[in-house]
């Protein structure tokens, strides 16, 4: 992408004024989206995005400039854009790099990027019309299938000089369902950090669809859910977002170093109920998370976050682990060039349990069955978060009853950490986009069927 | 290379193609930001992106293509790749490009353009400064963020259309922590405005006191019983559900209000306009993501829907003129319909005459996780909240942890009064009094 030469040069300017480090982040990413309304395809959403971001330290002050002109000159502007604002010194440092191949853990069969639009069409119609055309009820259908072909470069002073190719495949569908003049909606959502060999054996199309549009007619069906406090039993997948809001980002060094996250200082501690092992990790292959490298170029890693509920790791930066004197945890990443980096989640889950579904499902006498997810949200220096349960069924007497919509949850993740008291066998992830200072990061959340003993259910 | 020249190998690539109807967009966006911990600057960074995006007619079909370089290169590959994807749809609807000659009206001048780093670094030191003299419950995490912002926009099309404007923009972000010894909270407060003459004490204050205010919150109980919105709520769930008054949605069924205009769909006390040049609007637009002007309207009047929000193509389906609210996402999406600056009108009542009317309920400040837990379709929410609990119609105990759930199509109609002055929230771009509104659901404790 740009020549190692260059890159010297770039780096070498960028520390002319004192800096003690320096980075190059170069991308070029091809994203393509093809969209479909209406029974037909209705949008082809097409971008070559390039560009350069530099970011140099002196100490705790960072300082950052990106640029979409990557010629020399553009590059070396860039670099002097970010000397000046660092303020005025000399070179102390001088900028040798070496090419390093890191290895790739995600083989990609059939690149996206490469396949016509038509291979892409006829992939979506399969999943489209599964979920338009399963049931009379359903009144609209929404589909998407992105394609990402992301390629990134990295210089450090400290010699790196490395590149890393992420290719990302995601179909999205969501179904609108009208029963009895209730409208409500289904979606999925699968991914990888792979080609389009994903659909076929991995993700059945046509199973997509019908999921699609079976959840939005049951939720079209279901009255609504209750309000108060009870026990929530939360299914595997994409119920694993009570974790990543709850937990994950109060766990991330962008709040941890600067004290305002509600797990500062607490390494070492029993934070969790002794039945939660958390997991960030981001060497799976595949999964739409993972990474070779990070955006500060460290190599991916497995990160045991909580073990057995005591605070074993905070995911790091390299900026943000100056102040905790921490290293960096392969954490680092950003949306693209002209975001700053910080340190993210990758695939983030509650590694299984002891105890059988069966057994989580009967231990409730009144309660809440949140089979899927939506999103959600967290403020890292309170821990008060929230998320959508997109999916909700009433548990009575141990058994699973009538569906129920529009419920969320809300809590303390520090409190509903330790309230985690039954965790299942059947781990699963799912695939999400996590949206923070660093821009819209692909991430995969995870979990076994979970118990919360007491949880606030906004319902009506 | 410059943009004239870019535009001059894309005009090239596109005759040689045989295009005949085709568009060129060009936005560049630069900003500053310095952002500081305890009394240090800690990250400074300069950001300069942008992007083209061109697009064509081929067969009825409006193919588009991006790309972020300008380059020879880059003009042959969107010329060519847009004509592959209009090749690629199946959409009916005849699809359009605004002509030139209109008439548009002129952007209030702009206050100080883009700062230099200088000042935004002296401000930010400033504001940081004043947070922590505000209150000695104010602990390191507390953060004064400076921006300062510049975006340009350029359309040209094979049918005349030219135009072009530049904005710039400063803000300050005031976000306090603090901290009671046992628990932390926070809170945050933008002003924009001129760098060098920017007077933030008042921001300061209210961001300070609105952190410290939520220190020992309580969770309010469960119940249904009447909750004032304040601005910064009202703004939070219109920006949510704005997109139910685009004309795209209500035909293709994902807003019910299709068929709806002339008819009765709020309470007599909702008026709701789309300003695209609000008074207090720091980024104010002449002209929209099709070149059209644009204009203030009446969604709402006195609860009767007057006009859903057109671009050309939905205009022209639907027999009427474009509302001037066409958008693009970002500068490589596709063209599709938002709202301006939304503006909920004032009522009759001073905030303490709302507060009182409401008598017993609770007072929302704001609402988060709208992402997730308002669904645009259907129009349920179920949202996170917090604010003040009010009894005989003053705010008393703070509460936080609680849900306040409905549907907003139904609350549309159980807004029962508002109150007499309007705050401009940037985070939405919305205006707002406090709405008082009858029959939700709060779950807490």
């Amino acid at each position: 992408m740009i020549a190692r030469e260059v890159c010297e040069r770039v780096l070498q300017r960028a520390v002319s004024t004192g800096a003690d480090y320096a980075e190059l982040f170069a991308e070029r990413t091809g994203d393509r989206t093809v969209r479909m309304i209406d029974r037909k395809v209705d949008a082809v959403n097409d971008v070559l995005i390039a560009g350069a971001g530099i970011r140099v330290f002196k100490g705790l002050r960072s300082v950052s400039a990106s640029t979409v002109d990557t010629s020399e000159e553009g590059l070396l502007r860039c670099a002097q854009r970010a000397a000046d604002a660092l303020g005025e010194g000399t070179a102390e440092i001088s900028i040798t790099l070496r090419e390093r191949v890191f290895g790739e853990r995600h083989p990609v069969q059939i690149v996206p990027s490469s396949a016509p639009n038509t291979q892409l069409i006829e992939i979506l119609k399969e999943a489209y019309f599964a979920a338009a055309d399963a049931d009379g009820a359903i009144q609209q259908t929404t589909g998407m299938l992105l394609d990402v072909d992301h390629n990134i470069l990295l210089a450090t002073s400290d010699g790196l000089y490395t590149q890393d190719r992420q290719i990302r495949t995601r179909l999205h569908l969501t179904a609108v369902a009208e029963v009895n003049g209730e409208t409500q909606t289904g979606s999925v959502g699968p991914g990888r950090r792979a080609g389009l060999e994903i659909f076929g054996d991995l993700i059945d199309l046509k199973a997509a669809g019908k999921e699609a549009a079976r959840q939005a007619i049951t939720m079209a069906g279901a009255g609504y859910c209750p309000a108060g406090v009870m026990p929530v039993v939360i299914d595997n997948g994409f119920g694993g977002v009570i974790f990543h809001e709850a937990c994950g980002h109060s766990l991330e060094a962008s709040s941890v170093a600067y004290g305002t996250s509600q797990f500062a200082g607490k390494l070492g501690q029993q934070i969790a109920n002794p039945k939660v092992t958390a997991i960030d990790d981001g060497t799976i292959p595949g999964a739409w998370g993972s990474i070779n490298i990070d955006d500060e170029g460290t190599p991916a890693q497995r990160n045991v976050l909580i073990e057995k509920g005591v605070l074993k790791t905070y995911m790091v930066d390299k900026f943000n682990g100056r102040r905790m004197g921490a290293a960096p945890t392969g954490s680092a990443r950003r949306q693209s060039y002209s975001y700053t980096t910080t340190s993210r989640m990758t695939n983030t889950f509650i590694a299984p349990g002891e105890d059988s579904n069966e057994d989580i499902i009967a231990s409730v006498e009144y309660g809440l069955y949140a089979k899927d997810m939506g999103g959600g949200s967290v403020n890292p220096a309170t821990g008060e978060f929230n998320f959508a349960v997109r999916e909700g069924y009433m548990i009575r007497n141990g058994k699973i009853c009538e569906p129920v919509r529009g419920a969320s949850l809300v809590g303390k993740g520090s409190e509903i950490i330790q309230k985690i008291d039954m965790v299942g066998k059947d781990l699963l992830l799912a695939q999400g986009m996590c949206g923070a200072s660093s821009g819209s990061v692909p991430t995969s959340v995870g979990q076994p069927m979970i118990r919360v003993s007491s949880i606030t259910v906004g319902g009506r | 290379m410059e943009f004239e020249k870019f535009k001059q190998l894309v005009t090239e690539e596109a005759k040689a193609l045989g295009l005949a109807e085709y568009e060129l967009y060009y936005a560049t966006s630069e900003s500053m930001r310095v952002n500081t911990f305890a009394h240090e600057i800690n990250e400074v960074s300069s950001s300069l992106e942008g992007g083209v995006c061109f697009r064509c007619l081929v067969n009825g079909k409006m193919g588009y293509a991006s790309a972020e370089e300008l380059s020879a290169e880059t003009a042959a590959r969107i010329v060519r790749r847009a004509q592959d994807n209009a090749a690629a749809l199946e959409s009916e609807e005849p699809e359009f490009l605004a002509g030139g000659g209109g008439t548009y009206r002129p952007l209030p001048p702009q206050v100080g353009g883009m700062p230099e780093t200088e000042t935004l670094i002296r401000k930010a030191l400033d504001a940081q400064a004043a947070m922590y003299d505000e209150d000695p419950a104010v602990i390191d995490g507390t953060n004064a963020e400076m921006i300062g912002m510049r975006d340009t926009v350029a359309i040209c099309n094979s049918r005349g259309l030219d135009v072009s404007r530049e904005r710039c923009m400063t803000a300050l972000v005031a976000a306090p922590v603090v901290s009671d010894g046992q628990e932390m909270s926070n809170a945050f407060e933008i002003l924009t405005g001129d760098a060098a003459s920017m007077d933030y004490s008042a921001t300061v204050k209210k961001a300070v006191q609105a952190a410290k205010g939520k220190l020992g919150a309580d969770v309010a109980p469960t119940g249904a019983y009447p909750v004032v919105l304040g601005p910064k709520a009202v703004a939070s769930l219109l920006t949510a559900y704005s997109g139910i008054f685009s004309s795209e949605n209500a035909a293709k069924g994902l807003s019910r209000l299709q068929g709806r205009e002339g008819e009765k769909i709020a309470a007599d006390v909702v008026t709701l306009t789309d300003d695209p040049f609000y008074k207090d609007s720091p980024m104010p637009a002449d002209f929209d993501a099709e070149g059209t002007p644009t204009r203030t309207k009446a969604i709402i009047e006195n609860g009767v829907l007057k006009t859903l929000l057109y671009n050309l193509k939905t205009a022209a389906a639907a027999g009427k003129e474009t509302t001037g609210n066409a958008s693009k996402a970002g500068y490589d999406a596709p063209v599709q319909i938002r709202p301006f600056t939304l503006a909920l009108a004032p009522g009759a009542l001073t905030e303490a005459e709302l507060l009182e009317k409401a008598g017993d309920g609770v007072f929302v400040d704001d609402f988060s996780g709208l992402h997730a837990g308002a669904n645009p379709i259907s129009g349920d929410f179920s949202l996170q909240s917090s604010g003040y609990m009010l009894e005989g119609g003053k705010k008393t105990t703070a509460v936080k942890s609680f849900t306040v759930a409905g549907n907003f199509y139904t609350l549309l109609n159980q807004i029962t009064a508002l109150s007499d002055t309007a705050e401009y929230v940037f985070m939405g771009g919305v205006a707002s009094p406090c709405v008082l509104v009858e029959g939700l659901t709060v779950a807490g404790k």
